[in-house]
């Protein structure tokens, strides 16, 4: 593990801006975190918590030509843990066999711990950590005086190889710094999730069966869209014919229509059978086929609900197996 | 560089044949090499308008050209119903997997279909025939809501000399033209003899057909894991990538379009 000392870090931001656009989360006035581009003078921060859009569209833009990438590779300066869990599953769904060219696989990863955590955050109710543990190139933790990086593969290696007169070997009392700010977040995490208990194993056997659950959450859920749209962990589009190539729509499964055939038949055309099947998709589905959970836990969906669906309960009502 | 997945390949309308009034068959050559086993789908592109997907409807064995059968639902398909012969057309393909030829060989196979749903089932059964001697017996049961609904009307009968086992049934007909079973399609069961323990039985026709006719064909002794369905969503990459096609699970692009009545028997409203 290396070191790089707080006075450092815009030299080095400053030589990975040389070929690379970089993003970072920037604080806003109200307290909430946007990506912003970095650029000479600006000062980049990567404490906080996860951003209000989660780091997907920076790997397929909402809406996007399907024509040849260009611009530069991008560098994510302060992904979050949770954002980098649910990049797994996009990286499965999009580059796994046939590829999909244009997901931009060339956007490097440097991921941060979570120094704090949004009122909605519970990833640490699914059993994942406020921090990345692989799937990074670099990772930066924090100790006292700087950062503590780690690499996750070649990429990331090259880099700190790179620039080796910026980093020291990480001491232990800087180690034993890092874990302490991690334990502050988790402390935070373990507060406002209090007596909040979810076993995804019974979640996922009882979850087939409880419509009551379903029914009930459907019932003001507008399909308005906004929590797959912000979901870090949701793949879904709609490809569109344009005039000289073909256009991808990020889309979701909340939206009447999605599922709805040519001939009009629709297997979805219902708000419960729709809800279910996004929380089915999150916990089942993709666990069985991708092997990875589609929730993060990063509670965007929470923030961006028209219909104020708190997801982690909707998780606690089908473990209770019973409306609460 | 790895290849764009999204790409259509140029494709050049050689014939449009009229099937019914709402449905015609498109006869396509490709710019490049194509071919398919039967039961794959494609997606068929109208330049800069919309592209929507079909199942070819002829057999996996003829390559100069392919043919696919289209019926006239919505916006695109209206656009695709006014292409002349000579226009160029957009295809992507094959996409999903076709029925497990391997798997039917030496079995009574048992064909049910009913209205559009005899385009899949057609080149199913022209790439049956066009090597019947691995086969058992090829038995066709087709639905239709009236005889002018009867797709491929004037290819009945020389599939019959091919040695496929036809019969059919229309729900109504007003006049008394029609000579063969009035009635709903699962009505022809009591017409012919089955082997259903043993027999391999396809499925493909409007939801509630293929409702009803995979419990008839459960009830008289089908096991559900020889009942094969082929499953209508709505396909948009067909690549098992933008989730559109979701069936329980399954994305039904990738992992079919044909299933198994026993891998997806659990899923609820697979009828819909
Ligand atoms: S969900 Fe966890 S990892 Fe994501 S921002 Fe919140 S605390 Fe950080
Ligand atoms: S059509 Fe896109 S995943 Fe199946």
């Amino acid at each position: 593990m290396k070191f790089l000392r707080k006075e450092n870090l815009e030299t080095f931001v400053e030589k990975m801006n040389r070929d690379s656009d970089i993003f970072y989360p920037e604080h806003n006035t109200n307290g909430s975190y946007s990506w912003a581009r970095y650029e000479k003078g600006k000062t980049l921060s990567i404490t906080g918590h996860r951003t209000v859009l989660p780091l997907k569209y920076f790997f397929f833009p909402p809406a996007e030509n399907l024509k040849e990438k260009t611009g530069k590779p991008a560098i994510i300066f302060g992904a979050r843990g949770c954002d980098v869990r649910g990049l797994q599953l996009l990286k499965k769904i999009y580059l796994d066999d046939p590829e999909d060219i244009y997901f931009r696989k060339d956007t490097l990863v440097f991921s941060a711990d979570c120094t704090s955590c949004h009122q909605n955050c519970f990833c640490t109710v699914l059993g994942d950590e406020p921090w990345a543990e692989d799937d990074f190139d670099l990772n930066f933790s924090f100790a006292r005086d700087g950062f503590l990086i780690s690499a996750g593969g070649k990429k990331g290696n090259e880099i700190l190889k790179n620039n080796s007169d910026l980093f020291e070997e990480a001491s232990d009392s800087q180690k034993m710094e890092m874990l302490n700010a991690r334990s502050k977040t988790k402390e935070y995490l373990r507060k406002q999730n209090e007596d909040k208990k979810i076993n995804l194993k019974v979640c996922a056997e009882k979850a087939g069966e409880n419509l009551d659950v379903f029914e009930k959450y459907a019932q003001t859920c507008v399909s308005c869209g906004a929590c797959t749209n912000v979901c870090p962990a949701c793949f879904c589009f709609f490809l569109a014919e344009g005039k000289e190539n073909k256009i991808r729509y990020s889309d979701s499964c909340q939206y009447p229509g999605y599922a709805r055939v040519a001939g009009g038949a629709n297997p979805r055309r219902k708000m419960t059978p729709r809800f279910k099947h996004r929380i089915l998709c999150k916990f089942l589905y993709r666990p069985a086929m991708q092997e990875i959970k589609g929730c993060t836990g990063c509670g965007r969906c929470i923030s961006g609900c028209q219909g104020k669906i708190n997801f982690r309960d909707v998780l606690l009502d089908i473990q209770a197996g019973e409306k609460r | 560089m790895t290849a764009d997945i999204y790409k259509t390949m140029k494709a050049n309308v050689e014939a449009v044949v009229d099937e019914t009034p709402l449905i015609k068959t498109f006869v396509l050559k490709t710019e490049e090499a194509f071919s398919f086993q039967t039961g794959q789908f494609i997606q068929f592109t109208v330049p800069g308008e919309g592209e929507a997907p079909f199942t070819p409807s002829s057999s996996q064995f003829q390559k100069e050209y392919f043919e696919t059968t289209i019926m006239k639902a919505g916006r695109v398909t209206g656009i695709i119903h006014s292409l002349k012969e000579n226009d160029t057309v957009g295809i992507r393909g094959p996409l999903g997997k076709g029925y497990p030829l391997k798997e039917f060989e030496s079995r009574e196979i048992l064909i049910l279909g009913g209205g559009v749903g005899m385009a899949p089932l057609r080149s199913l059964l022209l790439t049956l025939l066009d090597e019947k001697d691995k086969y058992g017996r090829i038995v066709l049961l087709y639905g239709a809501k009236n005889p002018v609904d009867i797709v491929y009307s004037g290819q009945f009968a020389g599939w019959k000399k091919r040695g496929a086992e036809i019969y059919r049934s229309v729900d109504k007909c007003e006049t008394d033209q029609w000579k063969e079973k009035i009635g709903v399609v699962t009505e022809l069961f009591d017409e012919v003899k089955l082997n259903p323990s043993k027999g391999i039985a396809v499925v493909c026709g409007p939801p509630v057909m293929m409702k009803f006719g995979t419990f008839k064909l459960l009830e008289i002794g089908y096991k559900p894991e020889n009942i094969y369905l082929s499953m209508e969503k709505n396909m948009s990459c067909g690549l098992g990538k933008c989730g559109h096609c979701a069936l329980g699970k399954y994305f039904a692009c990738k992992d079919g379009p044909v299933f198994k009545y026993s891998l997806i028997k659990d899923i609820g409203d697979i009828w819909d």
